[in-house]
């Protein structure tokens, strides 16, 4: 059997006295986009936090493998070198940091990391141009800092922008859709869809149905009080637009 | 009130006043007999006790017989070079860049003890008369050689009427307890464009105080830079004097501060005719347990009608020890002008070092680059490549040193 790109087992989390993650199981294999669904305030983003390293979290139980790997005793920017990628829901604006220095000193971090050798000047400079034409993303905005001014639409297009240049195994998509008008969705979704390519996987967490007409995911898993509820495919999507989370309990937030 | 008995002297004093008496400086020594060096009572040494600070004063400095390395070197430019007070030979001056020597005694007389001891103490100034604007960056090296001194030098500049300069004074030495006391007078001409930095970069053991003094005609436009990176114990006067329509200055300045040091800027801004403008930027950055102040003062005259300034002070805390003070003050005579003031201050940003981390950038690499984010705003307007590399390299060696 092919190593899953994701594993979690049992995972719980909970942050100062509050259990939010209550006994997560996901499994991911290589190339498939999982979507994850759920009302507000359900843990949906902690999972994609925890995931990722953030310190706020206690991991009380469970495991997460990423292929085959335990990465929870790593730190956040040793799981990114491992393969994990988050794009945030609300990307934070660095000012000072042009976005171009980011760029360059994460990709030769990550490669830092792995053994490989950084990449010089002329190739990373094709390698942004190239990552960045796709999603419309311009010299202009990547000399600005980091995020600073840049509409709710640009910082999304930039996150998926960092997600084409640093290639992850697995990318985690956290409310994507949120803050973007149609046109935006378009390029953004189109920038997802092409880096989809039967080995990188991606868990897209979502409470809309919207994007996942844009995205379309291999399987679908509803998020209730911190944890999957039921498991489907794509139409389990439709159903849930169409019928709310009110069928799986707990309280609306 | 004022408590009607002297002041009890420590040996800082005792010195201090024996030094002065030697020079001809009755007057000043007399001051200090009667008021002791400023304690925390008076207004503005009240987060700079220098009474509590200054425990010593070493003897006052003979010519120096050795120079250690330079402390930042720029490329390309031109190279002047005080040395425990006395005037070194310099190279062969850029076109329109007249050098010079006169007596000390630069500063305009104000209620400030550090200001009298170097009026009364230094000898000679250095002189720099620009006919035009000048290329090169133009070094002025400020040096304490040899054993524990006490110093006091002066340098005089005067840029002429439309052009345009920039002017880096660095202080350095060798590493013993001395005391420098430092001088410039800076006349920027009508419409002329002038960049002055200054950076402390002496070694622990040194008391570093300077004082700028500069006086703006009209349409002059000025940015000065101190930054504090060196001595133990530092404090900067800027004092600007904006005396012509039309005039604009970008004042702004760095403490980098660590363990046990302490940095102090003070500002005071006079905005003495209608129509100019200031922008008082500063930065502090503190990690262990140090110090840092940053006192900015905007004064507007009666009739400086339209004087738009506006004082901020952003800290940085890189400890829980850390102590950044903020001391903003207006003093305001006219009734139709723009001036705020305002002071923020925190830790590094836990979202940012996790979203930098996030991208795979480890936690010290993620923590300079946001250092060095917080200082952009001040370096990223000097426009010399070579000069903003030096700076930034300041920065960059300080970080390291904490690592």
């Amino acid at each position: 059997m092919t190593t899953p790109v994701l594993e979690i087992r049992n995972l719980h989390a909970r942050i100062e006295e509050r259990e939010i993650l209550k006994g997560v199981n996901l499994i991911i294999p290589p190339g498939e986009v999982h979507a994850i669904m759920g009302r507000n305030g359900s843990g949906k983003s902690t999972l994609s936090y925890v995931l990722a390293g953030k310190e706020d979290y206690e991991i009380t139980e469970g495991e997460v493998l990423l292929n085959g790997e335990n990465i929870l005793e790593m730190e956040p920017d040793e799981r990114a070198a491992a393969g994990l990628f988050l794009a945030f829901q609300y990307p934070i604006e660095i000012p000072g940091v042009a976005t171009m220095t980011f760029l360059k000193a994460a990709l030769n971090a990550q490669r830092k990391a792995r053994g490989e050798a950084e990449l010089s000047t002329p190739d990373f400079m094709r390698a942004v141009k190239e990552a960045g034409a796709q999603l419309n993303i311009d010299n202009d905005m990547l000399k600005r800092p980091l995020n600073v001014g840049f509409s709710g639409g640009e910082k999304k297009r930039a996150e998926i922008m960092q997600m084409a240049l640093l290639k992850p195994s697995l990318a985690v998509l956290d409310e994507t859709d949120s803050g973007l008008d149609i046109d935006a969705l378009q390029v953004v979704s189109k920038g997802v869809n092409a880096l989809r390519d039967g080995q990188r996987s991606m868990l897209v967490i979502t409470h809309y149905q919207r994007l996942l007409n844009h995205i379309v995911p291999d399987v679908v898993h509803v998020f209730s009080d911190g944890r999957i509820v039921e498991s489907g495919d794509k139409d389990l999507a439709l159903k849930l637009e169409a019928q709310g989370y009110a069928s799986y309990g707990g309280e609306a937030a | 009130m004022r408590a009607n008995f002297p002041v009890r002297l420590g040996p800082a004093e005792d010195a201090l006043i024996a030094q002065l008496k030697a020079a001809g400086a009755d007057s000043t020594a007399e001051r200090i007999t009667v008021a002791g060096l400023p304690t925390r009572r008076v207004e503005s040494y009240h987060y700079t006790d220098l009474k509590t600070l200054l425990r010593a004063i070493p003897p006052v400095a003979n010519a120096a017989n050795e120079a250690s390395a330079p402390a930042l070197r720029i490329p390309g430019a031109f190279n002047l070079m005080i040395a425990n007070g006395a005037i070194q030979n310099a190279a062969t001056a850029p076109a329109g860049v007249i050098v010079g020597k006169a007596d000390g005694g630069v500063l305009t007389t104000r209620d400030d003890v550090l200001v009298h001891i170097n009026g009364a103490l230094a000898k000679e100034a250095l002189t720099l008369t620009l006919e035009n604007s000048v290329d090169p960056v133009i070094q002025v090296e400020r040096r304490i050689e040899g054993e524990a001194a006490h110093v006091a030098d002066a340098l005089k500049v005067f840029v002429a009427d439309d052009a345009s300069a920039t002017i880096v004074e660095t202080f350095s030495g060798s590493d013993a307890a001395h005391v420098g006391n430092h001088a410039t007078y800076l006349s920027v001409g009508r419409n002329a464009v002038v960049t002055h930095i200054t950076i402390d970069l002496s070694a622990r053991a040194v008391s570093h105080f300077a004082t700028n003094e500069y006086q703006l005609a009209d349409g002059a436009r000025l940015r000065t830079l101190v930054i504090h990176a060196g001595a133990g114990l530092a404090r900067t006067h800027v004092f600007p004097r904006m005396a012509g329509a039309g005039a604009h200055a970008d004042l702004t300045g760095l403490n980098l501060v660590a363990d046990g040091q302490h940095a102090d800027i003070t500002m005071e801004t006079l905005h003495a005719v209608p129509h100019t403008s200031s922008q008082p930027l500063f930065k502090s950055i503190v990690r262990g347990r140090a110090k840092a102040i940053v006192q900015g003062k905007l004064v507007v005259a009666r009739d400086a009608q339209k004087t738009d300034a506006k004082f901020m002070h952003q800290g940085l805390m890189l400890s829980d020890e850390a102590e950044i003070l903020s001391k903003p003050e207006l003093e305001i005579y006219a009734d139709d002008v723009v001036c705020g003031h305002g002071s923020t201050c925190g830790m590094i940003d836990e979202d940012s070092l996790f979203y930098l981390m996030s991208r795979g950038i480890p936690k010290s690499e993620a923590e300079t680059m946001l250092v060095r984010g917080f200082i952009a705003e001040l370096f990223d307007p000097i426009d010399d490549e070579e000069l903003n590399e030096a700076l930034q390299t300041i920065v960059d060696s300080w970080l390291m040193v904490g690592k």
